[in-house]
């Protein structure tokens, strides 16, 4: 597939004529430099935008014919995206900010309680229910941030540049976390980056320059 | 998902301070403002109900039809007859008989020769009959600048101003001028026991108050009064029982073919007051329309600031999965409660402002003495049901106007491009 932006009458390439698949259950990332398409890549893949050409199938359904409302309902149910600025909702607690991902789902009150819980434990942060978020540190909220994502139990975990804004010592929890949620729950991973620790976590990089793929490398395990 | 809104709106007021403080605003001053334009408007027609017009007022044909002239001769005669079917037919109605009469005031010096004189209005109620509530009714008693009301009929009120620019001083003895009903000349000396102040130019120039059954005597009217005045049950005004009033009255007086036949008219009738009444309604519609169109300028202004700020908010909750049409479906509600907010403080506010200036007032007459009986010196509120609404509905509407044109961006802009303002 290909994705084009219009800009001054002209069309800029920030994907070009890509072929590439993942596999369920795979902890890969796509590397590059800035600029080079990591996040017009992952988005397309989040539903949040179409190709211009070629199709994207994510899981068993083209992104290009999806609806605004078919689009939200896969990001919804299979889809949990966490960023490189935390973005949690400030108003709310760490509690809330996670359970907000389940009141788009029918899930009771109870059900709610019980996932949300479950989350913060998996990220070490039950003690942190009811803080609001900028009394957490760095580390803290990309934490809250994970849970908030994969509470719903989601097919595929998209990460742009979650550790971009974080020291080491954070940057390896985080991502030990990460895979350690992979391997139980056998959530798909797809990162962007450009960060070499978060590489030496990952299974498969595929390095991507102007918009096309350099070179594509599995670890052997 | 509409709790966690509201919580989102009451932990971070400062999202949402600014629209609630224009709605307030907006709400209280629409309140304030038809609140005053009731209260005023009821205030004057109840003045020149009181002192002119009547709820009803019954006079000869010929009479009304040249009313501006006084023209006694042409007088209701047979009062009593009359009042007595009339309070049959219209029970609870109040029947006040008046005389206005023209005249000339004379002041005798020590030796009995004019020193000075005045032309003058002589008008005559019903204020030394205890059953009359016709002293009230006027307020003549919180009109009083000096003296007393009379107590005897030869006593009479002038008019501060006149009684003044006579230089009269109380218990003074004074000469009436006129004449009768029949045309003979009338002289009638009178004692000035208080002066009064009406609060209208035309009566303060140069008028008295004199009683009814003593001016029906020196008038040669016994029996006899130029106007018949009603007032409704509890003295207000209810235009659409008047109507029905004068209709049946009216309808029945129709084949009475005597030249002197008696007919009645509604306070709508008289004065002019009608488009008076007409344009105070239109006026608080107009000023309910604009501001309604104003608000939502300034909250579709706001609407767009706010969501510029909210951009962050609304790209985590499509990355959660919200569709579009449901972020803003959530906008709107929560415009809702933020309206209903504003609009509830905003009435509650205006209410209390009303209910301060009903009560107290809002007085423009303090550099002069005393109070008027045809012109509210002092503005009154007036509260009513529909104050609760005139505010509030506008209020919400404005709100709602505003953030769905505010929110239309989340539609205009590409997802992806929503999302992207999530990078730093
Ligand atoms: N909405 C957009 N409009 C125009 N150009 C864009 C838009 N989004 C991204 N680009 C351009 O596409 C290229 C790839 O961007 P991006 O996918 O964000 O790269 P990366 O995430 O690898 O830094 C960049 O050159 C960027 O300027
Ligand atoms: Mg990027």
């Amino acid at each position: 597939m290909s994705k084009g932006y219009p800009i001054g009458g002209k069309t800029f390439m920030a994907l070009k004529n890509l072929t590439i698949s993942f596999n369920e259950g795979e902890f890969a990332g796509i590397v590059g430099p800035s600029g080079s398409g990591k996040t017009t890549l992952l988005n397309i893949i989040g539903s949040l935008d179409k190709p211009t050409q070629g199709e994207a199938i994510v899981l068993d359904q083209n992104i290009s014919d999806l609806t605004h409302k078919k689009a939200a309902y896969l990001r919804n149910i299979n889809i949990g995206f966490i960023f490189q600025v935390f973005n949690l909702l400030p108003v709310y607690t760490v509690y809330e900010n996670v359970e907000f991902a389940l009141l788009l789902q029918q899930y009771s009150g109870k059900e709610r309680k019980k996932a949300v819980m479950e989350a913060l434990d998996w990220v070490g942060l039950t003690s942190h229910a009811n803080k609001k978020p900028d009394k957490l540190s760095g580390g803290e909220s990309q934490r809250v941030a994970i849970a908030r994502a994969m509470v719903k139990r989601p097919k595929i975990l998209l990460a742009d540049e979650p550790t971009a804004n974080l020291d080491s010592e954070n940057a390896h929890e985080i991502l030990s976390t990460m895979k350690k949620l992979n391997k139980e729950l056998k959530t798909t991973f797809l990162f962007s980056t450009h960060d070499e620790k978060v590489m030496g976590y990952l299974d498969r990089t595929i390095h991507l320059r102007d918009g096309n793929i350099e070179k594509d490398i599995i670890k052997k395990s | 998902m509409i709790k966690f809104l509201i919580k989102g709106i009451l932990r971070d007021p400062s999202k949402s301070i600014i629209p609630i403080f224009v709605i307030t605003i907006g709400v209280m001053v629409t309140v304030l403002i038809s609140g005053l334009v009731k209260g005023i408007l009821s205030e004057v027609v109840n003045k020149n109900a009181n002192l002119d017009t009547g709820h009803l007022k019954i006079m000869t044909k010929p009479y009304a039809e040249n009313k501006d002239q006084l023209p006694n001769d042409l007088a209701i005669l047979d009062l009593s007859i009359l009042k007595e079917s009339l309070e049959l037919n219209y029970p609870n109605v109040d029947w006040a008989p008046r005389i206005k009469f023209a005249g000339i005031i004379d002041v005798p010096d020590k030796n009995g020769e004019t020193k000075i004189q005045g032309p003058t209005l002589g008008l005559a109620y019903s204020i030394l009959n205890t059953e009359s509530k016709e002293l009230k009714r006027l307020g003549i008693e919180s009109s009083l600048i000096k003296g007393e009301i009379p107590k005897s009929e030869n006593q009479i009120l002038i008019s501060d101003e006149f009684a003044n620019k006579l230089s009269l001083s109380l218990g003074d003895e004074i000469t009436f001028f006129g004449s009768t009903m029949e045309g003979s000349m009338v002289f009638e000396k009178v004692i000035m026991s208080g002066t009064i102040r009406f609060g209208t130019p035309l009566l303060d120039k140069g008028s008295f108050i004199m009683d009814l059954s003593y001016a029906q005597k020196i008038l040669d009217m016994e029996d006899g009064a130029g106007e018949l005045l009603g007032f409704l049950d509890n003295e207000i005004y209810n235009p659409i029982r008047a109507e029905e009033i004068k209709k049946d009255f009216n309808k029945k007086n129709i084949n009475n073919l005597d030249e002197y036949a008696p007919i009645m008219l509604t306070l709508r009738d008289q004065n002019d007051l009608a488009p008076t009444l007409d344009l105070m309604d239109l006026i608080t519609g107009i000023f309910i329309i604009v501001f309604v169109l104003a608000m939502s300028l300034v909250l579709w202004n706001t609407g767009l600031m706010g969501g510029l700020r909210r951009y962050n908010e609304f790209g985590i909750r499509l990355a959660l999965g919200e569709s579009k049409p449901k972020v803003y479906k959530f906008l709107l509600i929560e415009s809702l409660i933020i309206g209903t907010i504003g609009s509830f403080i905003g009435t509650i506010l205006g209410v209390s402002f009303c209910y301060y200036f009903q009560e107290v007032g809002l007085d423009f007459s303090d550099e002069l003495a005393g109070t008027s009986i045809v012109m509210p010196s002092i503005m009154r509120a007036h509260i009513s049901i529909d104050l609760f609404f005139i505010g509030f509905i506008p209020g919400l509407i404005s709100m709602f106007l505003g953030t769905a044109l505010s929110g239309r961006g989340i539609f205009k802009r590409e997802t992806a491009r929503l999302f992207k303002e999530l990078e730093v």
